[in-house]
């Protein structure tokens, strides 16, 4: 078993990597203090309140969740449809997923009232929530990504001396295109039932669509294989190794590229019905009271659709400019904002607009008040700090780039 | 380059069908065991439960009593009575009072005054979406919370179409203003990172029908908010009498319900103010 880590040279330590490590300290330093200050006195020292129960860190659950899709689709490319020149990014892939997952799994225990409860879901069912479909099923595809995973591990040096952890490995590579399948289905119930989480709320009018889980699992798909696409570029710039072929991640960003369309298609045809063929008074009053209050229109045309749509697909479908692999790079990272600006709008613009139940004419609620304080900033930093610091010892010490099943 | 295709060739041999076909069954049937066989979570439900009546629909209200409230905007005078006697006896924070007292305005200029306390929706959208039944229908119709089991994910609040919940951002350490001029308090304050909201009393409820005493015919039974209101503009009982108060004034008067086209069944139903809303 000639395995790739026999290869890897031993690390240095270079000012730039400890510069680099130096940063996810103060991020992750930040990110303790202010979470042991949100224990200890409750969500209280947050900007939400009654009226906007739900901000910033609803929208990094949702964003690292959908950055994290990228796990499945490509896993299912390669091991259901059998695509088998895309497994070298299959674990990269799977990794990313996996630091997504844990990204807003450990934001939703800071989120939560209770975080001593956080094991409620799985022993009190309601099977009639959404929320605890996605609780399940994040839990169960975040065992599929360690199971996926863990034959990676064991590649390490330091399982030479167990020799059953490595046949433990084998079995579960074996397994590889189970995992895969279950990963899809899994995933794609919760990607789109996390849209389903507002598409039901009919109390809310700009939410209560049949489009919403539609849009969220569209743009996961697109958006999730096209970062795990740049960070492959990225970190073969940061180690000066080609780590996967270009032909390879140019694929992948077209692939991205035709979901965008399809995703854009989708969204198009979501804002002709809501806003032209199927307006609502509701709904219009809604939008009105929103584009009042917040730059909504602004976000949504050009942060959800010129950055996060048109400047991706344009940058990976054209021939000129996908053979660049910094201007790939520059399309995921601006396809992962317009997704993260989505998830935002989303969920403020719902929680923005005032409930109206009063009979009369006069009482209506304040409109939502809501930008998030230096507390939701913090954990947000202590998140980005987590997920850098994961991908930094993965790259370091676990052969992400190892594609051992050919030779 | 990438316009190359390369030719995939799906092999399907018995032995793969056989792997996934078996793979499928065992799942099934793991699925079947976990979810009807002993270890399941519902084998300790009734099998009324296990239908759904109690979750949906109208029938959340499944035995002899439900609950239920008629508020008179016609001769209501927006005393907020309601609202501090309710914060007093149910130590509440009075800046996110369970009951709410507004002035408004109908259609026609003319000035009434709106109250709302927690409709207990028979098809409730809070009790749908709380992934750990911490809010569910008990079964005279009530909404209620378990406070010991609510784990804070505010879902409840944001699926609301009313408003009626909220949050214990905080350990609870204000001092309750209306007390003890509206009441002293009969229910302990909830912990930090909860969702509450009114319970119609239920404390008293389930007291009284112990001692044998009518709620919604006996005073001392009613909630906190129909008691001291000076007016009688409110009126509490058992909608599944008709020879209860509340069923004659649903009788004798036309009323509507908030938000009708939701479909959320509240329990609570108003009296509009004569000039018209």
């Amino acid at each position: 078993m000639a395995t790739v880590t026999e290869a890897r040279k031993p690390f240095s330590y270079s000012p730039g990597f400890l510069a680099w490590m130096a940063l996810i300290g103060i991020l992750l330093i930040i990110g303790l203090i202010t979470a042991v200050r949100v224990f200890s006195q409750g969500l209280t020292l947050t900007n939400m309140y009654n009226n906007v129960p739900w901000g910033l860190w609803i929208t990094i659950d949702l964003s690292a969740i959908a950055l994290g899709a990228g796990a499945f689709t490509l896993s299912a490319i390669v091991y259901l449809f059998g695509l088998k020149r895309f497994q070298p990014i299959v674990r990269l892939a799977v990794y990313v997923g996996f630091i997504g997952y844990t990204c807003a799994l450990l934001t939703l225990v800071m989120d939560i009232g209770r975080p001593d409860r956080f094991w409620h879901p799985w022993v009190y069912w309601n099977v009639h929530s959404v929320l605890w479909e996605i609780t399940w099923c994040i839990t169960i595809y975040l065992t599929i990504m360690v199971m996926e995973f863990l034959p990676v591990i064991t590649e390490h040096k330091f399982f030479d001396r167990m020799p059953w952890t490595r046949t433990f490995a084998n079995a579960l590579h074996k397994a590889a295109p189970f995992f895969a399948l279950l990963g899809l289905g899994i995933s794609l119930l919760h990607q789109s039932s996390l849209g389903a989480t507002y598409g039901i709320v009919k109390s809310r009018p700009i939410w209560f669509k049949p489009s919403m889980p539609i849009m969220f699992i569209l743009s996961a798909v697109a958006v999730g294989p096209a970062l795990t696409m740049s960070l492959a570029i990225i970190i073969e710039w940061v180690t000066g190794k080609r780590v996967i072929a270009h032909d390879i991640l140019r694929m992948i960003a077209r692939f991205s590229g035709y979901a965008l369309l399809v995703y854009g298609y989708i969204k198009f045809w979501d804002l002709a019905a809501v806003t032209y063929y199927g307006r609502t008074p509701s709904v219009d009053l809604a939008l009105f009271t929103l584009n009042q209050q917040t730059p909504y229109n602004f976000a949504f045309w050009v942060g959800e659709i010129l950055i996060g749509i048109v400047i991706p697909v344009i940058l990976f479908l054209s021939p000129r400019f996908n053979r660049n692999p910094a201007l790939l790079v520059l399309g995921g990272l601006l396809a992962v904002i317009g997704v993260v600006v989505n998830r935002w709008n989303v969920t403020v613009s719902g929680l923005f607009v005032p409930l109206a139940y009063s009979p009369g004419t006069q009482y209506v609620l304040p409109p939502g008040r809501y930008f998030p304080n230096m507390v939701e900033w913090g954990i947000a930093l202590g998140i980005i700090g987590y997920a850098l610091l994961m991908l930094t010892l993965g790259i370091k010490f676990l052969p992400l780039f190892g594609d051992k099943e050919h030779s | 380059m990438s316009k190359k295709k390369t030719k995939v060739k799906v092999e399907l041999t018995r032995r793969d069908f056989l792997t996934v076909a078996g793979a499928a069954l065992g799942s099934i049937a793991a699925a079947q065991f976990l979810t009807t066989g002993p270890l399941s979570p519902f084998s300790q439900l009734k099998q009324s439960q296990l239908e759904g009546v109690p979750e949906t629909g109208h029938g959340a209200a499944t035995g002899k009593y439900h609950w239920g409230m008629v508020i008179n905007l016609d001769t209501c005078i927006g005393c907020e009575y309601c609202l501090r006697s309710c914060s007093a006896i149910n130590d509440v924070d009075a800046d996110k009072p369970w009951n709410i007292v507004v002035e408004e305005k109908s259609s026609t200029g003319s000035i009434f005054y709106f109250s709302r306390p927690c409709l207990h929706c028979q098809n409730a959208p809070c009790v749908e979406v709380c992934p750990v039944k911490a809010t569910y229908h008990r079964e005279d119709g009530l909404v209620v919370m378990d406070y010991d089991r609510c784990i804070g994910c505010r879902y409840c609040m944001v699926a609301c179409p009313y408003d009626a919940r909220k949050f214990n951002w905080e350990i609870r350490n204000d001092e309750n203003p209306y007390v003890p001029t509206y009441g002293t308090p009969e229910v302990e304050r909830r912990p930090r990172g909860v969702v509450e909201k009114c319970t119609f009393c239920i404390h008293r409820i389930d007291a009284a029908l112990r001692s044998g005493l009518v709620p919604g015919e006996d005073p001392s039974a009613n909630p906190a908010c129909v008691n001291i209101c000076p007016v009688g503009a409110r009126v509490f009982g058992n909608l599944n009498d008709p020879e209860s108060t509340i069923s004659k004034v649903l009788e004798a008067n036309p009323t509507i319900r908030l938000r009708e086209e939701l479909g959320a069944e509240p329990s609570v139903y108003y009296i509009p103010p004569k000039e018209g809303l």
